[in-house]
């Protein structure tokens, strides 16, 4: 550990592995075969690095295979590194496998004492907890009746509760907010905050952008066993979904032989850093803020009126019905708000050959500099275009209060 | 190694719960449960009895207690090698899945037969009174070195092999041949005396397994100290397996999660 301040330091890890053609451990092949060369060394991560800071959340993205859960096996020492190190400092508990060890035959509460052994804690640990784990878990009718009898999202809400519960230093985490109903993703979603306001460092691995966006600092996009991009989360995302998005047109072109898609080029109405993606059926043209006077303008103050105005062009636009949406991100990445015409109106709108949009709203934002992001998609949710970063823009204000948004407030007082 | 002792101990717990998980799994479901960990060596022992009186008598008496005072720490052995080899891929989707101290595995399959000779040897104890042999207290007390330093060469042997089959499956069916031709080299059907060339005995106790055997037998059967040369190649043979085991194991082990 080179410096003290950080949980986790990875550096210039690499580790591959060993695809046999035609895998045999058998006695018969080893004496046979000796020297047939039938594996292939396969690296998997090329030299990464990267550290962690105590109490701080990151994210690692990725396509399938990139190395992302890889680097998490590395970081729970399921895996070792060919070359490289890893240090960490602190108590590991992961949420890689949930309800690892749970056995059927044995009761609810059997099962927390024996999932939580394998994560090392010891039996007063354990019963110091157990209360909290089958409260957390919504059990308590069930937690005496064998596992066997549970639904899954029983059995998965149990296997969350109590990995969630071990009280570790660092949490890692891959693919586990899909747990349970909605309430009960909620809740998992709060505890995690809470744990990691305590202190918890956290590594996500996710294909749920969104969550990691909600709950990380930092965001690293694995690609080809290499650290491609890492920042903000919400701008790594947006450059990540346009890559993905360009990797399937060219798929598809690939497919039919022929470009079905013009790659959607940037206009000049949009900021340099924006991204664009979509099927193109309908695009913008253009795109502007304005004042109540129809003036263009990019700097306004808490409490402003801001209109949005947009204009679009429909190549065919029979019978298209759409939703057309917005939304505002602060420059730390930070989703300050969203919204579109079905969730305002209750419907959709019919799709013109060439259309305007305007949204005129009350901005409340405090000061700061934000990004504004267009798209429009059709009723069954196609995305005809959506444009990411499509302007910036700079709220001013005078007033010393702090925060994302002002919260318009009278003081009385007796 | 200081490092290791200091994590198994922080998870002890999980050796407990593994242990108790295999001991009460063993007779799920039955109506008898539990009580079939001493039905079974009873009968065994009847069966012995009766086999050993009418049908094949033997010259040595009290055939069956000699036999049977042998035979339940052959069991012990024998079943920590078959079943410790196999446990680490056993628990393949723990070990692929979480981070836990490999070594907990083999530790607490040979801990659980180990707990499971324990119960035995109160019907042991029961027959060894009811036999007429008697006991001798000062050997009673010998009794708990023996099953520590058998206990050692089975786990030794059970971390050996079990980091050994994961990287080449075979080695378990190897080891049921090794097992069943092990028993012969071993004293525990015959006395070591049968062997007349005592050149060739000297060579039966190069067999960690001979000494604790003709150590068992002195303590229960004879009831009388073993000889202390007898405990000492016993307990050499021990700490070389354990330690054996231990690096063989923990060079292995970091690779498990690959190759399974």
């Amino acid at each position: 550990m080179t410096n003290p301040e950080n949980a986790i330091e990875v550096k210039n890890v690499r580790k591959k592995f060993r695809i046999f053609y035609d895998k045999s451990n058998d006695l018969k092949d080893r004496i046979l075969f000796r020297n047939r060369n039938h594996y292939e060394d396969r690296w998997v991560l090329n030299g990464i690095s990267f550290s962690v800071k105590k109490g701080e959340a990151i994210g690692l993205i990725g396509h399938n295979g990139c190395g992302k859960s890889t680097t998490l096996k590395l970081l729970t020492k399921i895996l070792y590194p060919d070359e490289g190190s890893i240090a960490m400092q602190g108590r590991v508990s992961s949420l890689i496998e949930l309800g690892a060890g749970f056995h059927p035959d044995m009761t609810g509460r059997e099962n927390i004492y024996t999932n939580a052994s394998i994560f090392g804690l010891t039996r007063k640990e354990i019963q110091k907890r157990i209360e909290e784990i089958i409260e957390f878990s919504e059990l308590e009718e069930f937690i005496d009746n064998p596992v066997r009898t549970y639904s899954s999202g029983m059995y998965m809400r149990l296997a969350f509760s109590v990995a969630i519960n071990v009280d570790a230093n660092i949490l890692l985490i891959d693919e586990i907010l899909a747990v349970g109903d909605a309430n009960f993703q909620k809740k998992c979603f709060d505890k995690l905050r809470e744990i990691k306001s305590r202190g918890t460092t956290i590594v996500i691995v996710s294909h749920a952008l969104g969550q990691i966006e909600q709950i990380c600092e930092t965001s690293y996009w694995i690609e080809n066993g290499l650290i491609r991009e890492s920042g903000i989360p919400k701008i790594v995302h947006d450059h990540y979904l346009k890559h993905m998005e360009d990797k399937r047109t060219e798929q598809l072109e690939k497919q039919h032989e022929q470009p079905v898609l013009p790659a959607p080029e940037l206009p000049g109405f949009c900021e340099k850093t924006a991204v664009r993606m979509g099927t193109q059926q309908v695009i913008f043209t253009n795109a502007e803020l304005r004042n109540l006077n129809n003036q263009k303008q990019y700097i306004f103050d808490t409490e402003q009126e801001i209109k949005i105005f947009l204009q679009y062009h429909a190549e065919h636009p029979v019978n298209l019905k759409g939703n057309f949406g917005y939304g505002i991100f602060r420059e730390d990445g930070l989703h300050c708000y969203g919204t579109n015409i079905l969730i305002e109106t209750g419907d959709y709108i019919p799709i013109q050959e060439n259309g305007e949009i305007e949204i005129t709203f009350r901005n409340f934002l405090l000061p700061a500099r934000y990004f504004l992001d267009i798209a429009v998609h059709s009723h069954d949710g196609i995305i005809y275009d959506d444009i990411r970063q499509v302007l910036s823009f700079v709220i001013s204000s005078k007033k010393q209060d702090i925060g994302v948004c002002r919260l318009p407030s009278e003081f009385s007082w007796r | 190694m200081i490092k290791l002792c200091k994590e198994l101990y922080a998870y002890r717990e999980m050796i407990f719960s593994l242990v108790r998980k295999d001991l009460r799994g063993r007779y799920k479901g039955s109506v008898l449960g539990f009580l079939w960990t001493f039905i079974n060596p009873l009968f065994q022992l009847i069966i012995y009895t009766i086999a050993f009186s009418f049908i094949l008598p033997s010259a040595i008496e009290k055939y069956y207690l000699y036999l049977f005072v042998a035979l339940i720490p052959w069991i012990f052995f024998s079943s920590s090698l078959q079943g410790g080899a196999n446990s680490v891929m056993a628990s393949q989707n723990l070990v692929t899945k979480i981070y836990f101290p490999r070594e907990i595995l083999p530790i607490s399959y040979v801990t659980s037969c180990f707990v499971n000779m324990l119960l035995t040897f109160i019907i042991i104890f029961l027959v060894v009174a009811v036999s007429g042999v008697g006991m001798n207290l000062q050997a009673i007390f010998c009794l708990p070195v023996i099953m520590l330093i058998e206990y050692m060469i089975a786990l030794g042997l059970a971390l050996l092999f079990s980091a050994v089959t994961v990287f080449f499956r075979d080695m378990e069916h190897i080891l049921s041949i090794i097992t069943m031709a092990w028993i012969y080299m071993t004293p525990v059907l015959y006395p070591i005396e049968t062997i007349s060339n005592s050149e060739i005995q000297k060579l039966f106790y190069l067999n960690p397994m001979t000494s604790v055997i003709v150590a068992y037998r002195d303590i229960l059967y004879y009831a009388k100290v073993p000889d202390f040369s007898t405990l000492l190649i016993a307990l050499f043979f021990g700490v070389t397996s354990l330690i054996l085991g231990e690096l063989v194991f923990s060079r292995l082990k970091k690779r498990f999660a690959e190759v399974m």
